[in-house]
This record gives structure tokens, C-alpha cells and sequence, in this order.
């Protein structure tokens, strides 16, 4: 908005005002794939100074879009066409409205005056997304097309980020218009409230400072507004423990000994724990969602609630809150940390006992796992070693099942914006594709996507997209021949009955040579010996994408779990085994 | 099972444009959120239009219903103009729980 573009007054056609429009808007790369409604705008486009990235799904390039949302913080643009082509869009919408991604989708519609008459390709994708788009357009007047693609930004960057639909249709895009880039934005009903009240923030304080057994129930929100160093600070104000829901893993570092670590389905014995038994939550940036409390009604009974949130919706949705913080987080954090200071003065609590029940259930209950009795290859010990080996500088991406679990648990993540993932939709597909636009928005970066066998076969076409585009990503594929996540709910709750879980993709396809016909390196690994060594070859390749078949042992489970539904005090630590309680003091 | 809850009315300020009824009900409906009554008309702002929105919830939930209501870009103000001790009972299961 800073700028006023040196087209502002010229005739020209809509479809042109569009390309201008994302120009003004700062657009430097977008995701697309044409077609009739959307070729007008693809003219444009050819001249233009945006990279456009060709993908081989729509699909892809909303997780494309997404994945370098994500990575860059700046909105991620995908295009599509009409009926098929915008329905392709409908997933990654959805993903990345439960995830808060600033994502933008322009999509061609049939010309105005066949609106409404089943035309070719027609599909009512407003009305589709209506649930979940932050915001959406239909555009027929080619006047409306730069105060529209101005307010999509502002929507989609602001407030709780989330995604925002245009679509325009044909016709508005092959008529004359004359472009006018708007000064400002001004929208009656959309005004989200950054700076927090002040006697919230008191209040905050004051509830920080009377509690004895406090924890950061830290969420995506921390990383989405930029807060981690503003947190790392507030922590270490209060030396109280700190538990990095799935979303925001890398906003608080894994190796700081304030960390208990992710709470949730499949979080450590001493997030969880926390949480249950915490006097009061430090919520920030988090929801509430229902992989992490649990059975609501048993979640942290005996905890008051404090929640910071941008979106006021949030507060209270799931859960009452006593003292409820609306603004940006780093806001809301940056004021918290004089007040805090200001109420520990005046009362400072004893936070010993606590933190050493935390610490003693830390080191008792560590994330483990077995080694396969058969020295086949761990898909923990696979996912281990990349991380390690590749760094904490790495982004990594995933699909969606064991190995996302596993990815989430037994890397360690040291900044925001290295792990990126499905959270909230769980869309099997994101890890290929969200590689992608990570390692476009962020191109100096290892990017790993660690993707199961069968999210792999949902968005693989993608790597043509990579290795035609110069987009180097390396793909761990943690081959365990089957749907491993509903497998194991197969295992644990309906007697072992594998009903449609079974992929045999230790048979087919061939992942490597699948990889080669995509203009990708392809390798394979089996036991564990070669184990390092792949990896290390794999790091080496910088010039192609690289595809690694990492054919693991297809029985390991992911643990610590609390069943769907269930209570997080019957939080198991391996099949029919709960932490032996009665050794702790709590 | 009845329950005894207060019909609120909510006077929803929206920009009169099209689809934003689908917006509005479409809300209700996937937030599993009750309209009892709704009415639209115009004001004197041909570019804004006033839905009178009758709603059967209490205390959190209404909260809840104006909170999710006031996300809707297209929604402008919400004033809660229900009328004094009007109780009204529902012998409709109660589906929200
Ligand atoms: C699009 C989609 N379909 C179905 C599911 C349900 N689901 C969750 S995990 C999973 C298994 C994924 O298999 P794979 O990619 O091999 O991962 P693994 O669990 O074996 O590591 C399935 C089918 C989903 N999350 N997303
Ligand atoms: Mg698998």
C-alpha cells in the first residue's frame, strides 16, 4: 500500500488491472495453473514481473502458496480456473483457514451474464468457501478488481491471518478499465483489535504473579505474529515450564530446559502433565483444539485460564477464560513483560516445587522408542537422524500420520518457521507441495519434506514442478507400506482388523524410479548401516530435487497417546502402560 | 429433554450486497447455532442493510453467537435489542449439547 504504482490512471483491461493489482500488492512469486476463465489474466501474466510457478495440480499450488506463507510470513498467492480448477483450491482453503495462513486464491469464473446457468465449468466457488475463507469476492465489474485485490491482502495479512477467495469472471477480465490502486483501506466491518487493553494486561500480571503452579500453553499465533523472542523473554522473567502445541514447534526453543516439550494426542508425558495439572495457563496464541485439551471437560481442571488471543472468538469458545487478552500477541507479550515484572516485585511466587516436578517428570518420561527386534530400519531413528544431521537451520515439512507425529517429536526445532505441517485440517498431501513453496520463499534453505507412502502419492506430481523450476527439496519418504496412522488405531482399537490400511508400497510403485521419471534423484535405503550415509548423499545433491525411499519397519506405533476422546490423565506411554503415577509427587 | 432458554434478538448491521444472507445463515448453520426468526430489510443507507436475528441461547453462547457473527467481514454492528423478560420454553431436544 506504501507505494502508489506508475500505472495508477491508465486504461487497460481487467485482467491486466489484476496483474498490476498484485504487483502494487508486492506479489513476488504465485502458484498457478490456466485455464478458459482464468486465460485472460494468463496474458498479463507473461509480461509480468512475478514469477508465476506452473504446477501439475491446484492442489499443489495452494499448499505451495501456503507453504511459503508460512516460511516468509507474507501472504501466498495461488490462481486457478473456473469449476475443477477453483474446486481444486477447496482443500488447501480449508487447510489453511484452520492453520491461520494469509493465503490469497484468485480464481476465473464464467462470464456474468452465464452465471447461474450451469455453464461450462461453472461452480459456485464463493459460496463453496463461504465456511472457510476469512473473507471471499465474486468480481463481474473490472473497476472493483484493484480495491478488491488491495482488500484481500489487508484481510488476509491482518488480525488472525487467514485465507481470502477472489473470484472474477471472465468477462471483467477481457473489458477496459482504468487501473486505480487504492490509498487506503477502509472496510466498515473488519477492524481487528492489536494493541490489548491495559487492564487486561494488569490483570494478566496479576494472575501470573498469584499462581504457584503457572505454564506457557504456547500456539501458532506466537510464531504468526513474530513473538519468540518476546516470549523466550516473558519465560525467563518467570522461569515457569513451557509446552509448543503442534503448531507452534520452533517458537520456543526444544533445547531450552524450560521446555516440557508438545502437549496433546501425542505429547510427552511432561507437556501433558503440565497442563493437567497446572494451577494456570499462560495461554498464547492457542485454541484450545481438541487434540490438545483432550476430553474437554477433564482438560487442567484445577487451572485458571489466562488467554491472549487476536481473535475474540477464540476466547472462551472451548473454554471459559478468567482473564482473556485480545490483541497481537507480540503486543500483548511486550506489555505483559513490564507489568510482570512490576506485580513479581510486589509478590513473588515460589515456583521451586513445581518446576522440580516438572523436571523430575521430564527426565523420567522422555520421547523413546524401540529398535525393531528384526534390524529392520526405525521410522523414529530415520526421522532422528535427518534432523540431526541436517541441522537446526532446516525447514521441514510433512504429511500427515506417524511420520508427522514422529517428525514432530523427535526433531528439535530451534527457530520459528522450520517445521511446517497440516495441523488443524490433517490434509495428507501438504508435505510435497508445502516443501515447495517453503523452499521458494526461503531458497537459501535445506527444505526437507518427511512424507509418509501414502500422503506421497496424493501430491508427488509436484516434484515435476520442482525439478522443471529449479526447486531443490529433498523428500524423506518413511515407507511403512501402509496408512501406519489408522493402522495403528486398527491396532489399538478394532482388533488388529487392517481394513483397507494395507498400501504395499514396498511392492508398488517404485518410489525411486517413480522419483527418476520426475527429473528427481531417487534413492532407496533399508537398513540401518546405510542409514547415515543416504542422508549424507542426499545432502549433498543441491542441483535436483532428491526422493529418499526410507523402507521402514511397518509395526512402530507413536507414543506417549491419549486415546480420541479420552481424558489426558489416561495419557499412555506404550500399549495398555500409563506412567507410573505413584512414583511421582504431584 | 426441555430446557428453559431466552430468546435473545440481535440487530445485525450488514452491507447490503449479494450472498451475504447465505454468509449470515450459513454461519448459523455450521456453528450449529439456532435462528428462531430473521428478518431482512433496508435502511436508510441503500448500502446497508438490518437483520433482525431471533436467537434461542444464554450468557456464553451468545457470546459466542455475536463473536463468530462479528468475523463475518460483512457484518457491521451487532446490537442485542431483546425485549425485557420475555422467557421463551423449548421442548425441542437440545441439539447443542
Ligand atoms: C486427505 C486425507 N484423507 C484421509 C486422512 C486420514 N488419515 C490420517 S493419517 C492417514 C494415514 C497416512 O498414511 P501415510 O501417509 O503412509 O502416513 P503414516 O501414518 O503411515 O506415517 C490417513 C489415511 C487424512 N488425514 N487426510
Ligand atoms: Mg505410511
Amino acid at each position: 500500500m506504501a507505494h502508489i504504482p506508475t500505472a495508477n490512471g491508465t486504461a487497460m483491461t481487467g485482467a491486466t488491472s489484476l496483474v498490476k493489482s498484485l504487483e502494487a500488492a508486492d506479489v513476488e512469486v504465485m502458484f498457478g495453473l490456466p485455464g478458459g476463465a482464468i486465460l485472460p489474466a494468463y496474458d498479463p501474466i507473461f509480461d509480468s514481473s512475478i514469477r508465476h510457478i506452473l504446477v501439475r495440480h491446484e492442489q499443489g499450488a495452494g499448499h505451495a502458496a501456503t507453504g511459503y506463507a508460512q516460511v516468509t510470513g507474507r501472504a501466498g498467492v495461488c490462481i486457478a480456473t473456473s469449476g475443477p480448477g477453483a474446486t481444486n483450491l477447496v482443500t488447501p482453503l480449508m487447510d489453511a483457514a484452520m492453520d491461520s495462513v494469509p493465503l490469497i486464491a484468485i480464481t476465473g469464473q464464467v462470464p456474468s451474464a452465464a452465471i447461474g446457468t450451469d455453464a461450462f465449468q461453472e461452480a459456485d466457488i464463493r459460496g463453496i468457501t463461504m465456511p472457510f475463507t476469512k473473507h471471499n469476492y465474486l468480481v463481474t465489474n473490472p473497476d472493483e478488481i484493484p480495491g478488491v485485490i488491495a482488500e484481500a491482502f489487508h484481510i488476509a495479512t491482518t488480525g488472525r491471518p487467514g485465507p481470502v477467495l477472489v473470484d472474477i469472471a471472465k468477462d471483467a477480465l477481457q473489458k477496459m478499465t482504468t487501473f486505480n490502486w487504492p490509498t487506503s483501506i477502509k472496510l466498515a466491518g473488519y477492524n481487528p483489535k492489536t494493541t490489548p487493553d491495559a487492564q487486561a494486561i494488569t490483570d494478566a500480571a496479576a494472575l501470573i504473579a498469584q499462581s504457584s503452579k503457572p505454564v506457557f500453553y504456547v500456539g501458532g499465533g506466537v510464531i504468526k505474529a513474530n513473538a519468540h523472542k518476546e516470549l523466550r523473554q516473558l519465560v525467563e522473567l518467570l522461569v515457569a515450564p513451557v509446552v509448543t502445541t503442534l503448531m507452534a514447534r520452533g517458537a520456543f526453543p526444544d533445547s531450552h530446559p524450560l521446555h516440557m516439550g508438545m502437549p496433546g494426542m501425542h505429547g510427552t508425558v511432561a507437556a501433558v502433565t503440565a497442563l493437567q495439572k497446572a494451577d494456570l495457563l499462560i495461554t498464547l496464541g492457542a485454541r484450545f483444539d481438541d487434540r490438545v485439551t483432550g476430553k474437554l471437560s477433564t482438560f487442567a481442571p484445577n487451572a485458571k485460564i489466562l488467554h491472549a488471543d487476536i481473535d475474540p472468538a477464540e476466547i472462551g469458545k472451548n473454554r471459559h477464560a478468567d482473564v482473556a487478552v485480545v490483541g497481537d500477541v507480540r503486543e500483548t507479550i511486550s506489555a505483559l513483560i513490564p507489568a510482570l515484572k512490576a506485580a513479581l516485585a510486589k509478590n513473588q511466587p515460589d515456583l521451586s516445587t513445581w518446576m522440580r516436578q516438572m523436571n523430575s517428570l521430564k527426565s523420567t518420561y522422555p520421547l523413546g522408542y524401540d529398535q525393531p527386534d528384526d534390524g529392520s530400519l526405525s521410522p523414529q531413528h530415520v526421522i532422528q537422524r535427518l534432523g540431526q544431521i541436517s541441522g537446526t537451520d532446516t525447514i521441514f515439512t510433512a504429511g500427515v500420520g506417524q511420520h508427522q507425529m514422529w517428525a514432530s517429536q523427535f526433531i528439535s526445532y530451534e527457530h520459528p518457521r522450520t517445521w511446517l505441517n497440516s495441523g488443524g485440517a490433517g490434509t495428507m498431501g501438504y508435505g510435497v507441495p508445502a516443501a515447495m513453496g517453503a523452499k521458494v520463499g526461503a531458497p537459501d534453505a535445506t527444505v526437507w519434506a518427511i512424507d509418509g507412502d501414502g500422503c506421497f502419492q496424493m501430491t508427488n506430481q509436484e516434484l515435476v514442478t520442482c525439478a522443471l523450476n529449479n526447486i531443490p527439496i529433498k523428500v524423506a519418504i518413511i515407507n511403512n507400506e501402509s496408512l501406519g496412522m489408522v493402522r495403528q488405531w486398527q491396532t489399538l482399537f478394532y482388533e488388529g482388523r487392517y481394513s483397507n490400511t494395507n498400501l504395499e508400497s514396498k511392492r508398488v510403485p517404485n518410489f525411486p524410479m517413480l522419483a527418476e521419471s520426475m527429473g528427481c534423484v531417487g534413492l532407496s535405503c533399508e537398513r540401518p548401516e546405510d542409514l547415515d550415509k543416504t542422508i549424507e548423499k542426499a545432502m549433498s545433491i543441491n542441483d535436483q530435487p532428491v526422493v529418499v525411499d526410507f523402507r521402514v519397519h511397518r509395526d512402530a506405533m507413536v507414543w506417549p497417546m491419549v486415546a480420541a476422546g479420552t481424558s489426558n490423565d489416561e495419557i499412555m506411554i506404550a500399549r495398555a502402560t500409563a506412567p507410573d503415577w505413584d512414583s511421582q509427587e504431584l | 429433554m426441555t430446557t428453559s432458554r431466552r430468546q435473545h434478538t440481535l440487530e445485525v448491521l450488514v452491507e447490503n450486497e449479494p450472498g451475504v444472507l447465505a454468509r449470515v445463515a450459513g454461519l448459523f448453520s455450521r456453528r450449529a447455532f439456532n435462528i428462531e426468526t430473521l428478518n431482512v430489510g433496508p435502511t436508510a443507507d441503500s448500502s446497508i442493510s438490518k437483520m433482525v436475528i431471533g436467537v434461542a441461547v444464554e450468557g456464553h453462547s451468545l457470546e459466542q453467537v455475536i463473536a463468530q457473527l462479528d468475523k463475518l467481514v460483512s457484518v457491521i454492528s451487532i446490537k442485542d435489542v431483546t425485549g425485557k423478560g420475555k422467557e421463551v420454553h423449548d421442548t425441542q431436544p437440545d441439539y447443542q449439547n
